[in-house]
């Protein structure tokens, strides 16, 4: 089977524009880290540290908060450094309105930043809506900012793997879907009066037909268990960077795990079955188990338990929170062009098996 | 008829004695084994995955032999009788209960043997029931596999290797209720557990006796 030549273009196209934005657009400013453990009452000096932020630039409009409750206290900028540090001295009451404290840095280029950190305030008072020395903070200069992907905690430059690992297993959904409809194809035309099942020995043609739909579904898990792999590897090293471990006992990831076992399982029935007629009809049967298995384990298994992927065991999804405008214009993209990829080696794939058995049935 | 097919199985299992001899000497050398290692389990986790390894062992051995002990003569003979939609179901209950007898065995010895600090506050029944529901599911599961196993020319070692992934949810799922039983946590508490290993019983039986018609007649 050959590939239409334009879906070729279209998932060069797709792909290019996918690999360039996502490697080369950058992270919105975001604030890193606040280099004090404690703050006490009266004089505090910490400083703090931006991400793809301007303060050396922006020293003008540079501002400097801490923020109580809903009180926010100004803060005075000692000194800038570059254009990610930025030292400060605060002057703080004894008494907060609230026991949890987050800094700010606000300036016209950047916007507003905000580092949220549990950091030791034993020795203040709190009271509820005190309000004594506070200021107001500028945040009318927050739509300056440009086109770039979210700036994470914990995820950081990590976000630009969202347009490879996740499409991954979008491709392996799609082929594996493809999978098991040209192996339910393929077991339907098996003749069925309830008890007599099997190939008509006399209908050549059919027969032919009915091994045409095995190879197609046999290559499209093929390609898929490959594109598993991937999606794993790519998995692997997110969780490395973001979880600190390269594989975490999370259902999903062991589901997919349990997927990639099962595919090879199907692949290992194959290759013990000599006979091709009851090799298309064994792993037809086995291939809606093995799919069964997938929707159960990636789709609803995750959503009974506790995993740390978004969008399940309570989780938002990426939807709700950070994949916004940017994310989405290169993510979508991305999605179709590892589809339409998965297609074209699947379809080489199949013209190669296709070629094989003529050479086989020529012998 | 299904009454016949159950007494049919039931008697072939009878008449050959020594494989389910064979399957009890298994179980007791393993818990022996496990005894011997390791004489006190201290973490619940381990206890619940060594009682479902050898759960699942039990269970693959049990079903080795469940097609390919009657002769092709038989087969054929059942087919002029019934539908293969009967004898799959015949299949799945006689070997989801001979799978839950073992089991149940097996979890006696382990009670016995490595019960020492980590049964303080299991709860029985659930315990039970886990066995017995996940045990069902082995074999209704297995069965099927078996006969797909016995279907590619009585390949023997590949019953394990095509039925294990089919049944890892239902692994997953046993080893958390039993934990759970251990803990000694409220019926409702694990109930989701009991839930989904109903559902995935269900489900493993239903496409079986979907399927069975396709794998049985070549």
């Amino acid at each position: 089977m050959m590939m239409n030549n334009w879906l070729k273009l279209a998932c060069i196209g797709l792909l290019g524009y996918v690999l360039v934005f996502s490697l080369y657009v950058p992270l919105v400013p975001g604030g890193l880290h606040v280099d004090t453990e404690k703050i006490r009452p009266g004089v505090n000096e910490f400083v703090f540290t931006g991400y793809n932020t301007h303060f050396l630039s922006e020293r003008k409009s540079l501002q400097v908060l801490i923020m109580s409750g809903n009180t926010t206290y100004c803060g005075e900028v000692v000194s800038v450094s570059d254009n990610a540090h930025v030292s400060t001295r605060v002057v703080l009451p004894d008494t907060l309105p609230s026991t949890t404290i987050t800094f700010f840095v606000n300036n016209d280029v950047d916007g507003t930043l905000s580092v949220f950190s549990a950091i030791d305030m034993s020795s203040f008072v709190f009271a509820e809506g005190y309000k004594k020395g506070s200021c107001e903070m500028a945040v009318s200069n927050n739509e300056h900012i440009g086109f770039g992907f979210p700036f994470q905690h914990k995820l950081y430059e990590g976000i630009r793997n969202l347009m490879f690992h996740v499409p991954m297993w979008f491709t392996m959904f799609f082929l594996m879907i493809m999978s098991f409809a040209y192996g339910m194809k393929c077991l339907r035309g098996t003749k069925n009066n309830n008890v007599v099942v099997q190939f008509d020995n006399t209908d050549i043609s059919h027969n032919e037909k009915l091994l045409r739909f095995d190879r197609k579904s046999a290559d499209y898990a093929k390609v898929g268990l490959v594109f598993c792999m991937l999606g794993l590897i790519t998995g692997s090293i997110w969780a490395r960077f973001t979880w600190g471990d390269w594989w975490t006992s999370d259902p999903q990831l062991n589901g997919a795990l349990a997927v990639f076992i099962a595919y090879s399982a199907y692949l290992i029935l194959r290759s013990s079955t000599l006979d091709p007629e009851k090799r298309a009809r064994l792993s037809a049967i086995y291939n809606i188990f093995a799919f069964v298995m997938m929707v159960i384990l990636l789709m609803i298994m995750p959503r009974f338990y506790d995993s740390m992927h978004p969008g399940k065991g309570g989780n938002p999804a990426f939807n709700s929170y950070d994949l916004d405008s940017s994310l989405r214009a290169v993510f979508y993209p991305a999605v179709i062009g590892w589809i339409l990829l998965g297609y074209w080696i699947y379809a080489l794939k199949n013209r190669i098996s296709n070629l094989t058995h003529k050479c086989h049935e020529q012998l | 008829m299904l009454q016949a097919l159950l007494k049919k199985e039931l008697m072939l299992e009878l008449r050959q004695k020594h494989a389910l001899a064979g399957i009890v000497i298994y179980i007791l050398s393993t818990v022996f084994v496990c005894y011997l290692s390791i004489q006190v389990v201290e973490q619940i986790k381990v206890w619940g995955a060594l009682l479902w390894i050898t759960g699942l062992f039990t269970a693959f051995s049990a079903m080795q032999k469940t097609f390919s002990n009657e002769g092709k003569g038989v087969h054929i003979y059942l087919h002029t009788l019934t539908s293969p939609r009967k004898i799959i179901l015949a299949k799945s209950i006689y070997n989801a209960a001979l799978v839950a007898l073992l089991n149940v065995f097996c979890l006696l010895l382990f009670v016995l043997f490595l019960g020492k600090g980590v049964l303080d506050k299991v709860s029985y029944p659930q315990l039970f029931l886990a066995v017995i529901l996940g045990s069902a599911g082995l074999g209704t599961a297995l069965s099927f596999m078996a006969g797909m196993a016995f279907r590619t020319g009585n390949n023997t070692g590949l019953i394990s290797v095509i039925g294990f992934p089919i049944v890892i949810p239902q692994l997953i799922t046993l080893v958390k209720a039993t934990s759970l039983a251990l803990g000694g946590v409220s019926f409702v508490e694990n109930s989701l557990q009991f839930v989904i290993l109903c559902s995935l019983l269900l489900a493993s039986l239903v496409l079986a006796l979907i399927l069975f018609p396709y794998l049985w007649r070549d």
